[in-house]
């Protein structure tokens, strides 16, 4: 079986170097530049915590600040797909990258579509599974993403023998329509995107 | 009749009666009352009967009256004649097999036999019943199988003396078994069959007997379900494994066959395969082992190198170390030229790190090494320079993080082997000659560089650096003091100095890897990292600084070290002395103060030890409480704030907690003094008219109460401190953390000075007049808190007076003014409490939960149902505040009663706590008994989408626009608990329940994948594709 894959001996990136939000929030918010050891020194629910002052707390009080949806919310939907051929995620084999994904605004004022491109890397450039990559992704996206999203997933240029071949199928609207209606590929779909959280 | 007529008849219909016919026969031939000859004769009739069945059946009588006789009752020579009688019908008879045999059984037992005559029998056996195969049942075989199993066992010189002097005894012998496929028999034939394995000169017939059991390799057997036998597929495979790994013999015959398998499909297999070749590595002897180990090495790599299963991977592992462990008790030769093979494949694979390849090299080298002292020698030596040479001309930080996790490996083997520094291998110290010594310094050198060169945004790359440095320094005898300590200032220089990036995990690796070394070297980390820390802890704070804290937080953390936990204590309350004194700000101090906490909780057990702890009781806690209760300037500045004085309380609490009696009852006697020159009378709780300075060494005196043991005697009598507190508490100008630490001190003592007898008799005045606090008509908001606080500690000790006030607490929720705040205490009567607790000495029954809920919950119930729509929030509000603490196992008695009421308060406006804990409760019931919501499906559906989903209305677009035109605004945490227990919904429901709302439900969420915060919007997304995956299932 293993000897049938593409790519056998893959890369592999570790996980505390893949971009994560986690990291830039929460520097921001522990100012004192601690690691916050010493605030479970009086657990929440002590005895100063009174029911009756304020009743009606649980309010975060950040409630008014909006978070748009940004490139990084966007390769976590993606980056946790696994790969269909190895039990890694497309994250972890740089498949997916943030710097290749780009949120374009509405072309023009009257317009609430925005655009989301995202440009995948195969592995190796005769990645025979380019495709179904490409069709994960996208199938992901229109699982996660409001409708006021155009998803747009393609080979990243020079990263593929075919890439234009293959940027085709995956615009075609109907081509990928009529792929999703395949019950093998599916299925493999299906057990790609099992993995995302 | 005859006993073997009677026999006959029995044998049929009734097993049991049949054999104690046999032993009364025996019982007859003892006393002598029938001759041994007569029941031979007796028998004459029956055993020349034209029927098999019945001449098998007289053979079983026999055997049975043979089994029943004591022994010296026959003679030597009567004992031959049997003998000879039962062979003759094995000669001449094909019927009766196994009876015969249980015969042989049951007078071998009555007198050893000469060689002779084993002979004979086996001969007997083999030349008249080869191959056994030919009796068509079980039953027959297997009393034979167990003779020749018991004359192998007793007659071992006999038999091997037999297959010395018959030529083609051993040819027989084997083929005698071939065929047989009873798990039962084979259990038997392999325990056979590997005594001439073992012991006997097989030489010539070797291939043949490895034929004999490795035919059955590998076992698939299943046993049937309700198996009676007991015999389980692992038992067969551990014997058939013993006897493929019985002798170096089999070598020629066993790897290749072995290995062959190995290319099999079935993980089963392999597995089966690896571990077969791991025993037979073991047994075979060094000798053997170096003719196969480079074969073996070419093989069982591939099942490390592209691993698929991990277990298999591991299996594999096990066989390599198996090999160089058994080489490594031989010649030197044989194991060089097996570690040539795996330490050049292993350098050629590091080449292209980082890869699935060069981590498999890594996992071999490491469980190789570990082996022993020589083996890690020449694994260090051939591998170790390698490393050193291609990081220095590695072009990405990816390959040389690669190698380093390869050089970790490398060391944790090696301290496998050769020890740590605070503790030796059981094998002995023999860090002299341990290779590395002479490759330590590269190593260090290396990782020293990698970690102070490499970009602070190389996180992974640090990791790894800081923990090959974690591991050299533990390496017993390796690094000298001096090369430890910088390493220790390498790791204080991150914590202190760099900045913060990312997850701080290379600051946490630093910390932890100073605590780690700590461990191996105290003296060390006292002696490079102590003036680094104190020297980041200023005496005074200043221009917000607030630097010191993750310095705070990593010396902390070092307290956990046994060795110089006392010391860290030391440091951090001298440092706290100078900062009081030299006026820093009230921050600094919490951190201090908290950081005191941290290590004193660490060292929890060491404060166990009395003699330890009262000097932490002079030299912490009577400092602390004279300076937190002194008129200084200097002192009331800095103890001026209440969260300081909680602080310093629990400091004084962990220490005083574990006190003996007579030093808790002198710390008493200052309870509310704190020591001070002043009259108990003029000091809160007695005196109202104390300072508000003064009332804040209320905060104090919480903690110490808590501390002390239930036996402990109080400053005063607690006729009088209950109403002094009680009236305390309700003096208008507290501060609202006094008040709270008040009236904890009404919980505690109800809790724990108070015995159940004099309990109803005490409260009598509280409860009642005059103080009267369940009057409904004297109800207020301070009022409430102290029937709280009271009931706190009745609650925990389950006291039965509990019977008499919650009636009255729950007729209180109807009151029209107070109501609703009276609710809101529901939540306090079983949440956790961090004063109330085993540890401080109080009363907790461990079924205080399953009592209050019993005793409240119907009630609410039956009262929703007939309240007004007025008050029907009140009841809401409390029964979520007693569901929030209850554990599910307990509230899943009155599941079918609440679910209709959950899902009211869903519609509660302005409730965002009410509903979360109906969330919290709907989402138990959905995973531990979704029966009790099916019916509810679409009720539940569509009160959590509103729940979740932000919507903004237009008054003339949606129904339900006569609400508002806002934007319906539930917090972020409730729309993503929402969120989450709707997930659940398609998981736990059954299908049919739950298709008909996808649509709707798919539909709608696309407004919450729009949602304005990140984590509604992923809850979002996992449910959305929970609902998505429904009709998937359903195409299939």
């Amino acid at each position: 079986m293993a000897d049938n894959k593409d790519n056998a001996n893959p890369t592999i990136l570790n996980a505390s170097d893949l971009p994560s939000r986690r990291r830039d929030s929460i520097a921001k918010k522990r100012e004192d530049g601690g690691t916050g050891l010493f605030d479970g020194l009086v657990p929440s629910y002590n005895y100063l915590s009174d029911p009756f002052e304020y009743p009606l707390s649980s309010s975060d009080s950040d409630e008014d600040s909006a978070e748009d949806i940004d490139e990084q919310e966007i390769y976590d939907l993606i980056s946790s797909i696994s790969d269909p051929e190895h039990p890694l995620s497309l994250g972890s084999l740089a498949v997916v990258n943030l710097p290749d994904i780009h949120i374009l605004p509405p072309t023009s004022p009257h317009s609430s579509i925005s655009t989301v491109v995202v440009e995948i890397t195969p592995t190796i450039t005769h990645c025979s599974l380019a495709t179904v990559i490409g069709l994960g992704v996208r199938a992901r996206l229109e699982q996660a993403l409001p409708p006021r999203f155009r998803v747009d997933v393609r080979i990243k240029k020079g990263t593929h023998s075919t890439d234009e071949a293959v940027n085709k199928q995956l615009g075609d609207k109907e081509r990928v329509a009529a792929a999703l209606e395949n019950g093998t590929l599916m299925n493999v779909l299906r057990k790609m995107l099992s993995t995302c959280e | 009749m005859s006993d073997i007529q009677l026999y006959l008849l029995e044998i049929e219909k009734n097993k049991k009666e049949a054999s104690a016919i046999a032993r009364q026969s025996a019982t007859k031939l003892q006393n002598n009352q029938l001759k041994l000859v007569g029941l031979i004769q007796g028998l004459g009739e029956y055993i020349n009967s034209e029927d098999g069945a019945i001449r098998a059946k007289t053979m079983l009588y026999l055997a049975e009256v043979l089994a029943a006789i004591p022994q010296k009752v026959f003679s030597l020579q009567q004992r031959n004649l049997l003998c000879d009688f039962i062979l003759s019908r094995i000669t001449d008879d094909t019927e009766g097999l196994g009876a015969c045999t249980k015969g042989l059984l049951a007078l071998e037992k009555l007198g050893k036999w000469d060689d002779e005559r084993v002979g004979n029998i086996m001969e007997t056996l083999l030349h008249n019943t080869h191959p056994l195969r030919q009796y068509k049942f079980q039953s027959e075989r297997y009393p034979v199988l167990q003779l020749i199993d018991h004359l192998m066992a007793k007659y071992r010189d006999a038999l091997r003396n037999l297959h010395d002097t018959t030529p083609d005894f051993m040819g027989r012998f084997i083929s005698y078994f071939d065929g047989e496929k009873d798990p039962r028999n084979l259990m038997v034939v392999f325990s056979i069959l590997r005594v001439p394995m073992t012991e006997w000169n097989i030489r010539g017939d070797a291939q043949e007997l490895f034929d004999a059991v490795f035919n059955y390799f590998p076992i698939t057997f299943r046993p049937p379900p309700d198996d009676p036998y007991g015999i389980t597929a692992q038992d067969l495979k551990d014997r058939l494994r013993n006897c493929i790994s019985s002798t170096p013999d089999f070598a020629p015959y066993a790897f290749p066959a072995l290995l062959d398998k190995l290319d099999s499909t079935s993980i089963n297999t392999k597995r089966d395969v690896l571990q077969t070749v791991t025993s037979c590595v073991t047994e075979y002897g060094s000798r053997t082992v170096s003719l196969y180990s480079v074969t073996l090495w070419d093989s069982l790599k591939y099942e490390i190198l592209n691993t698929t299963e991990e277990d298999l991977a591991q299996e594999a592992l096990s066989g390599l170390a198996a090999i160089a462990s058994s080489l490594s008790q031989g010649a030197t030769g044989p194991l060089n030229a097996y570690l040539r093979p795996v330490t050049k494949e292993c350098n050629e694979h590091l080449e292209d790190a980082p890869t699935k390849q060069s981590e498999a090299s890594g996992r071999i080298l490491r469980k190789v090494a570990a082996v022993s002292a020589e083996v890690d020698n020449i694994i260090i030596s051939s591998v170790l320079p390698n490393i050193f040479t291609l990081y220095q001309t590695a072009d990405t930080m990816a390959k040389r993080r690669g190698l380093l996790e390869v050089l970790i490996q490398l060391l944790q083997a090696n301290i496998e082997v050769y020890g740590e520094w605070r503790s030796v291998v059981s094998s002995g110290d023999q860090s002299a000659k341990n290779a590395l010594a002479q490759l330590g310094d590269q190593a260090l050198e290396i990782l020293t560089n990698g970690l102070s060169s490499a970009a602070v945004k190389e996180v992974s790359f640090r990791l790894v650096c800081v923990n090959g440095l974690i591991q050299l320094s533990r390496v017993r005898q390796l690094l000298s003091d001096s090369d430890i300590g910088k390493v220790i200032q390498l790791l204080h220089d991150i914590v202190i100095h760099e900045e913060s990036y990312g997850k701080d995990e290379i600051k946490e690796a630093a910390i932890n890897g100073l605590v780690e070394i700590a461990h191996q070297k105290p003296q060390v980390v006292v002696d490079y990292a102590f003036p680094a820390f104190m020297a980041q802890l200023p005496d005074i704070d200043v221009a917000q600084s607030t630097a010191y804290i993750p310095v705070l937080e990593a010396f902390a953390k070092l307290g956990g070290e046994e060795k110089i936990f006392d010391r860290v204590i030391l440091r951090l309350k001298n440092k706290l002395n100078s900062a009081v004194q030299q006026g820093a700000t009230s921050k600094y101090i919490v951190a201090l103060l908290s950081a005191m906490i941290y290590a004193l909780n660490q060292g929890a057990s060491r404060l166990k030890q009395e003699s330890e702890s009262s000097s932490y009781y002079n030299d912490i806690v009577l400092p602390l409480l004279s300076q937190a209760s002194s008129s200084e300037v200097t002192y009331r500045q800095a103890f001026n704030d209440e969260t300081t004085l909680d602080l310093v309380g629990r400091i004084c609490n962990i220490i005083v907690r574990p006190q003996p009696l007579e030093v808790q009852n002198k710390v008493s006697a200052g309870l509310y003094t704190l020591f001070r020159r002043v009259s108990q009378t003029e000091v809160p709780p007695f005196s109202t008219k104390a300072s508000a300075e003064d009332q804040k060494t209320m905060v104090v005196s919480t903690h110490l109460l808590a501390a002390f043991r239930k036996e402990a005697m109080l400053p005063c009598e607690v006729q009088v401190l209950l109403p002094s507190l009680v009236n305390f508490s309700q003096t208008p100008s507290l501060s609202n953390i006094v008040r709270a630490a008040s009236l904890r001190q009404i919980s505690l003592v109800v809790n724990k000075y108070i015995p159940t007898p004099s309990l109803k008799h005490l409260l009598q005045p509280v409860l009642q007049s005059p103080i009267d606090l369940l009057n409904s008509e004297l109800l207020d908001p301070s009022r409430i808190r102290i029937i709280f606080a009271l009931l706190k500690g009745l609650v925990l000790r389950n006291s039965t007076l509990l019977n008499t006030v919650y009636p009255c607490l729950l007729s209180f929720l109807s009151n029209p003014t107070y109501g609703k705040t009276v609710a809101y205490g529901f939540t306090t009567l079983l949440q956790p409490d961090d004063l109330l607790t085993k540890a401080n000495h109080c009363q907790i029954s461990g079924l205080h939960k399953q009592k209050s809920f019993a005793l409240l919950v119907p009630d609410i119930t039956s009262s929703i149902r007939e309240s007004s729509t007025e008050i029907r929030p009140n009841y809401l509000i409390a029964l979520s505040g007693i569901l929030r603490w209850t554990p599910f196992e307990i509230a899943v008695q009155e599941v079918g009663q609440m679910v209709p009421l959950l899902l009211q308060s869903l519609d509660l406006k302005d409730e965002d706590i009410v509903k979360e804990a109906a969330i919290g409760t709907l989402t138990s019931i959905l995973r531990e008994c979704p029966k009790e919501i099916e019916t509810h499906a679409g009720s539940l559906v569509s009160r959590l989408l509103n729940n979740a989903i932000v919507t903004h209305t237009h008054p003339s677009s949606t129904p339900c626009s006569s609400q508002s035109h806002s934007i319906s605004a539930t917090p972020a945490k409730l729309r993503a608990e929402a969120l989450k227990c709707l997930a659940l919904v398609p998981e736990m429901l059954r299908q049919e329940t739950v298709l008909p709302y996808r649509r709707q439900v798919v539909k709608r969420l696309t407004g919450a994948l729009d949602d304005r915060k990140r984590r509604v919007r992923s809850e979002a997304v996992r449910c959305r594709s929970g609902w998505l995956g429904l009709d998937e299932e359903d195409d299939e």
